[in-house]
């Protein structure tokens, strides 16, 4: 075999290695059968399903999924869910610190019966993410929910307790096992008008969302 | 230097000056000062691609993007041009980066000029892996490390890491410390572009 040639197919073999270990085979593929979008209308939102939708995968106790967080879902919200554009999802993946869970737990429960509570006490979860560990959690969480929203804040604690709305969590991790989607959050899944583009892992800019999603101004 | 069971650790004054010296002797000479930097850029590209290598695959290599935006997408993936790490992580991982360049430029000068013994390449092989793995802990907080703990049978549950898992990459930077000793110290008593290695 000459020195050509060897180069040639060893190229190809690590182009195919690469390729084989991807997981871009269901590019394009409609949300509606994407794995990772299950029961999509039955999860918290900002924005309407139709266009565009970034959906992301978050545990309230990830520092990464707190940056992201604060630093790149404002930019989503101004300019594709407050100009109509797409849908900002989220389904909760309690993965990194333990009282994640119980907070994940509170939060189906809050939404069962206030999505604008839910997001509250999303934000708060990461406002004040470096106090809560899985003792003080769901009292803290009852305290912030009676104090600051409609919703009767130890009822929420109790139901987290008794693990009421487990299902709605289960489905949100089956969602991301089904997807392979792997434990590194936030991990977050674009999907321009209705196909899949890309999955993205970590506390991504929006600049490089909006070049994905074909939104990049010029 | 001291000895410690046979594994050579830097200690004293004298040995960081070898190491200066040695490096600094080492990337004087422009083709070594070029794979350093080659080697630099390389890694902190792989640190930050294999956090997204469904990204890279889907937008930068395919995808129907045009040129320029692939390039920004794969722009926005590097410390201080992205978010995706704060300014401490996008700290270590640069400086991380630029210890396996230096790194692999002094192992590529002593594999050319005395060849190069298992150790040597081992711990730069180390280093490069830690990093990797640094910068993965970086993105998702601690789990692959609150995982191989728990493994060990390490209770997570009150375990608390303050740099959310750029601990790997601290980890990275004393493997690629030591390399870095071991190969000055390897060329001690020779010389490099005609200058004594040793002070």
């Amino acid at each position: 075999m000459n020195r050509r040639r060897f180069l040639t197919l060893s190229g190809a073999g690590v182009v195919g290695a690469v390729a084989g270990c991807s997981s871009d085979a269901d590019t394009g593929e409609s949300i509606d059968d994407h794995p990772a979008a299950a029961d999509l209308e039955a999860q918290p939102r900002r924005g309407e399903l139709g266009g565009h939708v970034v959906l992301a995968f978050e545990d309230p106790s990830c520092p990464t999924c707190r940056r992201f967080h604060e630093n790149t879902l404002p930019d989503i919200r101004e300019n594709i869910v407050d100009t109509g554009k797409g849908a900002y999802v989220v389904r909760t993946y309690p993965v990194i610190y333990p009282w994640g869970e119980p907070a994940t737990q509170a939060l189906e429960s809050t939404f069962a019966r206030d999505s604008e509570a839910y997001w509250s006490l999303f934000d708060h979860y990461f406002a004040e993410q470096s106090s809560f560990d899985p003792d003080n959690v769901l009292e803290r969480t009852a305290t912030f929910l009676t104090d600051e929203t409609e919703v009767d804040g130890e009822a929420v604690a109790s139901d987290a307790r008794n693990r009421a709305h487990d299902d709605a969590v289960q489905a949100d991790i089956r969602a991301a096992e089904d997807a392979g989607l792997g434990e590194t959050t936030p991990i977050i899944l674009l999907f321009e008008d209705g196909e899949f583009v890309t999955k993205v892992n970590g506390s991504v800019s929006y600049e490089l969302i909006a070049e994905a999603l074909g939104e990049r101004d010029g | 230097m001291s000895t410690a069971e046979g594994l050579r650790l830097p200690t004293t004054r004298g040995d960081w000056r070898l190491m200066g010296r040695t490096v600094r002797l080492v990337l004087t000479l422009p083709v070594y000062a070029a794979v350093a930097a080659i080697a630099a850029l390389v890694s902190l590209t792989l640190f930050v691609v294999s956090l997204n290598v469904p990204l890279v695959l889907d937008l930068v290599v395919g995808g129907s993007l045009p040129l320029a935006s692939r390039l920004r997408v794969l722009g926005e993936l590097y410390p201080f041009i992205g978010t995706s790490f704060n300014p401490a992580q996008g700290v270590l991982l640069v400086v991380v980066a630029v210890l396996t360049g230096v790194d692999i430029g002094l192992a590529t000068y002593h594999f050319r000029e005395h060849g190069l013994d298992l150790q040597q390449g081992g711990a730069g092989v180390a280093g490069v892996v830690l990093g990797t793995l640094g910068a993965g802990c970086a993105a998702c907080g601690s789990a692959v490390l609150l995982g191989l703990l728990s493994l060990l049978g390490v209770s997570t549950s009150l375990l608390f890491l303050p740099l959310d898992g750029l601990e790997f990459a601290l980890l990275a930077l004393a493997v690629l410390t030591l390399s870095i000793y071991w190969l000055a110290e390897g060329m001690r008593g020779g010389e490099i572009n005609g200058c004594p290695v040793d002070l």
